[in-house]
C-alpha cells in the first residue's frame, strides 16, 4: 500500500488538536504532568539491559538511576502512559480497520528501503530524544504548553531538522516529480 | 463569504477571545498566592509546627546526612554583630530569585529562617513558601534566644549579657563588645560539651516524589 | 487546588490506572488522526498534509489557555505543575537530530508506538530503532557529558526571556499560532493547488 488515499478518513487535524489539547491539560491538571512517550520506551530498553546485563546496569550512572539495584526501572507512570498509548492506538485502529500487517511508505521506493531507513530515523530519535531530554511529547507539546524556553527552541529545532533534510530525502515520500 | 472554513474562523476567534481575555485577566501574584495557599500553612504558623527549637536547629546543624539551608533575614548591621556559621544574609525580597534553588534542592534538604526574635522570620517564611514550597521552619525565639542559650560567659571576648525576651521587637538585645560575625563560639556550638536540652523535634525531612515530565 | 498526589489519593496501583487511562485517550487521538501513518506524518515536510502542524499547536495552544485560566482562576497551582528545566544547547542538538529522524523514519517516538500497535512493518523498525539510539546514548552520555548539562537556565519560561506577563505570551503565542496555521495554508495551496 503506497498510496496516501484521499479519501480523508482521518479526523481532521483541528480538531484532533483540541481534543488533544484538553487531554493535556487534564493531564496536567490530575496529574502534574504533560504527557511522554520516550521516557517510557527509554524504562522499557532499561528494563530489557536490566534483565541481560544487570551489572553494567549498575555501573552506568546514567542508567543506574534507573535500574541499579533493586530499582525497578518499569515501576513509573511514564511505563503506563506507553502502555496506554499502544491500547489506545490498537482500539482506535480496530474501530476502523486500520488494524493490518502492512508497511507505509513512499511511492519510489520499496518497503525493504523503508524498514532500513525507518530503524536509522528511530535510532536517530531515540538518541535526540536522550539528549535533548524529551520529545514531540514531552518536550514540544508538554514544555511548549506551559511556556518552557527551552521547549520553544527545541521545538523549532525539530521543524528545522526535519524541514532542512526534506528535500535531500524526498525520494522516500514523495511521489515521482 | 466562503463557509467551507466557518469552523476554523469560530475556533480561531474563540482562541483569540480567550488568550486576549486571559491578558487582562493577568495570573496570581504573591499576596493572591499566599491567599490560596494559606489555609494549609497558617495553622502550621497557629500550632507552632514549623517553629524549631534552638537545640534542634544545632542538632541539624551538627547533622552530616543533612542538606541544611540557613537564611538570615536581619539586616546587615545586626548580621555584622553575630550570625551562626554556614547561614546565608538575604533581604526578604531576594527570596524570588531563589525559586530555583529551592526548587532542586534534594531530599535531604532543610531550610530554616532566622532572625533576631521570630517576627522577621515568620513573615519571610510566608513569603518563601510562596515562592516555591520547602521544607522550611523558623527558629524560635529567634538569634536573642539562641544567644541566651548558647552565649559565652561574661569574661571572654565578643561577650554579652542575656537578652530579655519578654518583649520581641526584632532587635538583637545581645550588646556585643566587638563585631565578630561568625566567629563568636556562638556561631557554632559545640553540641558535645553543652549540657542536654530537651526540645520536641519537628524537623522531616520530606520523601520528595521524583519529579519528571514525560520523557524524562 | 489541583493539581493532586495521585499516590495519597488512589495508591499507586489506582495512579497507575490514570496514566494508563490518559495514555489510552493520547494514542486513541493520535490514531484517530492518522498520525500512525508515517506518510501522513512526513508529508507535513514538503507541505502536502499539515496535520502535524495543526494537531500540534492547536493541541499546545488550546492545552496553554485552559492551564493559564485555570491557574489565574486559583484551580491550579502553577508551581506544582512540571515544567522542564532548560539546557538550551543538547536541547538544540536534539532537536536537530530528531528532526532528521523524523524526516528519515517517519514517525516521532509516540506516533511510532501507534503504529506499532496497528502493526505497521515500518512503526516496527522504528521501534528498533529507538530503543538502539537510547542504549547507544545511555553508553555514550558520560563522554558528552559537558555538552549533554550545557546552557543550564533552570525553570525558564517565554514571559521571563521577554520580561512579559504570562497573559500576553499567552495571547501572542495564541496569534503566532493562527497565523502559522494561515501561513502554512497558503504555501500549500500555492505549491499544490487546492487540493486538500
Amino acid at each position: 500500500m503506497n498510496e496516501l488515499a484521499e479519501k480523508v478518513k482521518y479526523w481532521n487535524p483541528y480538531l484532533g488538536g483540541v481534543l488533544l489539547g484538553v487531554l493535556l491539560f487534564l493531564s496536567f491538571f490530575v496529574t502534574s504532568h504533560g504527557l511522554g512517550a520516550s521516557g517510557g520506551v527509554n524504562r522499557l530498553a532499561v528494563a530489557v539491559e536490566d534483565l541481560v546485563v544487570p551489572e553494567h546496569v549498575d555501573k552506568t550512572p546514567y542508567i543506574a538511576k534507573m535500574a541499579g539495584g533493586d530499582r525497578d526501572p518499569l515501576a513509573h507512570w511514564l511505563v503506563w502512559e506507553v502502555a496506554g498509548i499502544m491500547l489506545g492506538g490498537f482500539v482506535s485502529g480496530l474501530l476502523r480497520g486500520r488494524v493490518k500487517v502492512q508497511t507505509y511508505h513512499g511511492p519510489q521506493i520499496s518497503s525493504h528501503t523503508r524498514w532500513a531507513y525507518a530503524f536509522v530515523g528511530g535510532a536517530l530519535m531515540g538518541y535526540g530524544a536522550r539528549l535533548a531530554r524529551g520529545c514531540t511529547s514531552g518536550q514540544a507539546l508538554s514544555g511548549g504548553a506551559v511556556l518552557s524556553v527551552g521547549s520553544w527552541v527545541f521545538m523549532f529545532a525539530v521543524f528545522a531538522g526535519g524541514y532542512g533534510l526534506a528535500w535531500f530525502v524526498r525520494r522516500l515520500w514523495q511521489p515521482e516529480a | 463569504m466562503n463557509t467551507r472554513h466557518l469552523p476554523e474562523i469560530l475556533g480561531a476567534t474563540v482562541l483569540l477571545l480567550a488568550s486576549g481575555a486571559l491578558a487582562f485577566f493577568g495570573q496570581p501574584g504573591l499576596e493572591q498566592k499566599w491567599e490560596l495557599l494559606a489555609p494549609k500553612y497558617e495553622p502550621l504558623l497557629a500550632e507552632r509546627t514549623v517553629y524549631i527549637d534552638p537545640a534542634e536547629l544545632l542538632h541539624q546543624m551538627n547533622d552530616d546526612y543533612i542538606h541544611l539551608v540557613i537564611y538570615d533575614v536581619r539586616p546587615e548591621s545586626d548580621w555584622n554583630e553575630f550570625h551562626l556559621v554556614d547561614s546565608e544574609r538575604i533581604a526578604i525580597e531576594n527570596f524570588a530569585a531563589q525559586r530555583d534553588r529551592l526548587r532542586l534542592l534534594p531530599e535531604n534538604a532543610v531550610v530554616v529562617v532566622v532572625s533576631n526574635d521570630e517576627i522577621l522570620a515568620t513573615r519571610a517564611w510566608k513569603y518563601l513558601m510562596t515562592v516555591a514550597k520547602s521544607n522550611a521552619y523558623i527558629l524560635e525565639g529567634g538569634l536573642n534566644l539562641w544567644l541566651n542559650i548558647y552565649g559565652v560567659a561574661e569574661e571572654e571576648a565578643g561577650s554579652h549579657g542575656k537578652a530579655s525576651l519578654g518583649k520581641p521587637d526584632g532587635t538583637l538585645r545581645h550588646p556585643f563588645k566587638l563585631a565578630l560575625g561568625d566567629r563568636h563560639a556562638a556561631a557554632q556550638p559545640d553540641e558535645h560539651h553543652l549540657p542536654h536540652r530537651e526540645y520536641t523535634a519537628k524537623v522531616k525531612l520530606l520523601k520528595k516524589i521524583a519529579k519528571a515530565g514525560g520523557c524524562d | 487546588m489541583a493539581p493532586f498526589d495521585l499516590v495519597a489519593l488512589f495508591g499507586n496501583e489506582g495512579s497507575y490506572l490514570i496514566y494508563l487511562a490518559i495514555g489510552f485517550a493520547f494514542g486513541f487521538i493520535l490514531e484517530s488522526s492518522g498520525f500512525g501513518d508515517s506518510r501522513l506524518l512526513a508529508a507535513q515536510f514538503y507541505f502536502r498534509k499539515l496535520s502535524v502542524l495543526k494537531v500540534m499547536f492547536t493541541a499546545i495552544v488550546v492545552a496553554m489557555i485552559l492551564i493559564f485560566w485555570s491557574t489565574a482562576l486559583g484551580w491550579l497551582d502553577y508551581d506544582e505543575i512540571w515544567v522542564k528545566p532548560t539546557y538550551l544547547w543538547p536541547g538544540i542538538a536534539g532537536g536537530l537530530i530528531m528532526g532528521m529522524g523524523f524526516i528519515l523514519g517517519g514517525y516521532c517516538p509516540g506516533t511510532s508506538l501507534v503504529s506499532v500497535a496497528t502493526l505497521k512493518l515500518d512503526g516496527l523498525f522504528f521501534f528498533l530503532g529507538h530503543i538502539t539510539g537510547i542504549i547507544i546514548f545511555g553508553e555514550t552520555v558520560e563522554f558528552i557529558s559537558t555538552f549533554w548539562n550545557s546552557g543550564y537556565l533552570g525553570f525558564f519560561t517565554l514571559p521571563e526571556l521577554f520580561n512579559l506577563e504570562t497573559g500576553i505570551v499567552v495571547f501572542l503565542v495564541t496569534c503566532m499560532a493562527l497565523a502559522m496555521f494561515a501561513g502554512f495554508e497558503w504555501l500549500h495551496s500555492k505549491i499544490y493547488g487546492n487540493t486538500k
